[in-house]
């Protein structure tokens, strides 16, 4: 009975596997000693009794769910300072490197750089803004007990600040890619070039590590609201 | 109502621990308080996450008489922190209720 239990709670919370692994343990440490500590001792009737005094394994995950969800959103909001971190390197590692391989940049379209460069500029900044205002948010609000309506607009609020801060850093990293593409324009493949596609392609992963941050966020916060709606 | 002093209630019942696993936790909470908070017992095991979660409680693992692996959770000096202050703003609290349903004057907090 109690090993049935237990994988019933073990698969509610399989959104999670460490998680539902950790609580697996821990539920089956507490109902064992509920059972021993029950004065009919090790019969059906105990571990009944002991499962029934421990709760619905479906509300139990619920709660859970919740929690595992605020550890999520956290993480997601500490990653997207990070991407941004990452990206500043990876811009600026470009710009030295431009700097030490003594490349100038050609008259023409000169106009065109000026104003990528402003985008790049203020796409960035914005995005920091925004990210540390998301970490900020997040971090100043306590873990609720529950999927309550008020955390459900904390939610919103944050996955909004997470677009936000993600869609800034992706005008970012294009306007970076057009001038990458402007400084590289007409040049031969060598190793020199590739310091600068390379920072480039750091810069991309990030966001797009950023932007699976987001959707795994998402999703979660969908599968904690249809466990807290049951 | 239980439900809302729930995190008060376990910090205050591992204070009075020491350190202690999911199902000490309960039992204390059981005894210190006569048996009048008749919760599921699982509801206690997502708020041991959370408070730890929020960093008011550490926890380690280690292996009980029985060979079973056992979560022991402890309380941080931050949570010691945030059971004075819960403590307080219950007196306070209680304190007023008191004073309402008997007839008592709170006494005065000094500002």
């Amino acid at each position: 009975m109690i090993p049935d239990y237990l994988e019933s709670l073990a698969r509610e919370l399989d959104f999670d596997r460490s998680l539902s692994r950790c609580v697996r343990q821990e539920v089956e440490d507490h109902l064992w000693e509920a059972v021993a500590a029950d004065s009919t001792g090790n019969t059906p009737q105990a571990q009944r009794r002991a499962i029934a005094s421990f709760g619905d394994a479906r509300a139990i995950a619920a709660q859970f769910a919740v929690v595992s969800l605020a550890k999520h959103t956290r993480r997601a909001a500490v990653a997207a300072v990070l991407v941004i971190a990452s990206d500043l390197i990876a811009m600026k590692a470009r710009i030295a490197w431009y700097a030490a391989a003594q490349w100038g940049t050609s008259d023409d379209m000169r106009a065109l750089r000026g104003l990528v460069i402003l985008i790049d500029r203020y796409a960035f900044w914005m995005s920091v803004i925004i990210g540390l205002g998301a970490l900020a948010y997040i971090h100043s609000r306590e873990i609720p007990a529950a999927f309550y309506p008020a955390y459900r607009r904390q939610l919103r609020c944050f996955s909004m600040l997470c677009h936000a801060t993600a869609a800034a850093l992706v005008v970012s990293v294009l306007s970076d890619g057009l001038l990458t593409a402007l400084q590289l324009r007409g040049m031969k493949l060598s190793v020199e070039i590739w310091v600068a596609i390379l920072t480039m392609a750091i810069e991309i992963a990030c966001v797009g590590i950023l932007l699976v941050h987001i959707r795994s966020m998402t999703l979660r916060a969908a599968s904690t609201a249809a466990l807290a709606k049951t | 109502m239980l439900k809302g002093h729930l995190d008060m209630i376990v910090l205050a019942a591992l204070a009075a621990a020491g350190s202690a696993h999911g199902y000490a936790v309960i039992e204390e909470i059981k005894r210190r308080s006569g048996g009048a908070f008749d919760l599921p017992e699982g509801t206690i095991y997502p708020a041991l996450h959370r408070l730890e979660q929020a960093g008011l409680l550490k926890s380690t693992w280690t292996t009980a008489d029985s060979g079973r692996r056992r979560r022991v959770y402890s309380l941080t000096r931050t949570g010691t922190r945030a059971l004075v202050e819960r403590r307080a703003v219950w007196k306070q609290f209680s304190d007023a209720i008191g004073g309402l349903l008997g007839g008592n004057r709170p006494r005065e907090t000094p500002a």
